[in-house]
């Protein structure tokens, strides 16, 4: 379960934005924040579900 | 690294040493510098990608205005959405078990998010497209009017994104039962992952654009 842990977060973090975005979309449909919940939200899948990191890192196999 | 072909300037009936000399400098690309070179083509296709998605947001805010936006079933934007975000934790589960060799899980994962991305790619279709109005009828075409245009260009790119990666991650699987990967090499799953991961990436940004910024015209 160790190996799924950093998913299970990220995906929880997800949801609350998305939960987030959904709320203040019928508040303030303005668009500067919920582009920039869109972006945390992006950033959040590039960086741990996309593994960008792994374009600079050393790696045998895999 | 598999043998490489002798250039025409060298047949190989005529010089078998500088054939061995090549097939041994090719020999030094290693397999993890191989997988950096593919990981580099794979993210330099997801930025040109870029410029198309980005060309079709760019069309709607300046087709719609950042105040604007059309009627669009909040629910169903809600259920999508919902559903791509947890294909997208399935695909990384089945990622990360192939990276540790438990195929079960890998099958597991990699089919549930085929079943999530086809209720997504049915969610559009049927709901936002109406194209089964004896199921819901929808209420926008592409030819009535700017609303529809860019609700059915976006939706209909993005659709078609998810479509080639349900495929793409079908042919790993099968791969994979077919035993073409390791533990220790799983390129072809992993490329399938963060395509599957781009075409979620892509969403996050039309979800927002498409059915919360902005009031409802006429409304």
């Amino acid at each position: 379960m160790g190996y799924y842990r950093t998913g299970i977060i990220v995906a929880i973090v997800l949801a609350v934005l998305t939960a987030f975005e959904f709320w203040l979309a019928h508040v303030n449909p303005g668009v500067t924040f919920l582009m920039l919940i869109a972006a945390a939200k992006a950033i959040l899948v590039i960086w741990f579900f996309m593994h960008v990191k792994r374009l600079w890192s050393a790696e045998e196999e895999h | 690294m598999a043998a490489v072909s002798t250039p025409l300037s060298k047949p190989a009936h005529a010089d078998t040493s500088y054939a061995a000399v090549t097939s041994a400098e090719a020999g030094h690309e290693t397999y993890a510098e191989r997988l950096r070179l593919n990981r580099m083509g794979m993210w330099l296709f997801f930025i040109s990608e870029a410029f198309l998605f980005g060309a079709l947001l760019a069309t709607r805010f300046y087709l719609w205005g950042a105040d604007s936006r059309p009627e669009l079933d909040q629910n169903i934007g809600l259920i999508v959405t919902t559903v791509l975000l947890l294909s997208s934790i399935s695909m990384y589960t089945a990622e990360v078990a192939a990276r540790h060799g438990q195929w079960k899980v890998f099958s597991i994962g990699a089919w549930i998010t085929m079943i999530f991305g086809a209720i997504f790619f049915f969610g559009v279709v049927i709901f936002e497209w109406g194209l089964f109005p004896q199921l819901y009828k929808g209420h926008l075409t592409p030819w009535e009017n700017h609303y529809g245009a860019v609700v059915f260009a976006m939706t209909g790119m993005h659709a078609l994104h998810v479509v080639s990666g349900i495929v793409l991650i079908f042919i790993m699987w099968r791969l994979q039962r077919k035993g073409r990967f390791t533990a220790e090499r799983t390129w072809g799953i992993e490329a399938a992952a963060i395509y599957w991961h781009y075409v979620d990436v892509v969403w996050i940004f039309f979800y927002p654009a498409l059915y919360l910024i902005g009031h409802v015209a006429g409304h």
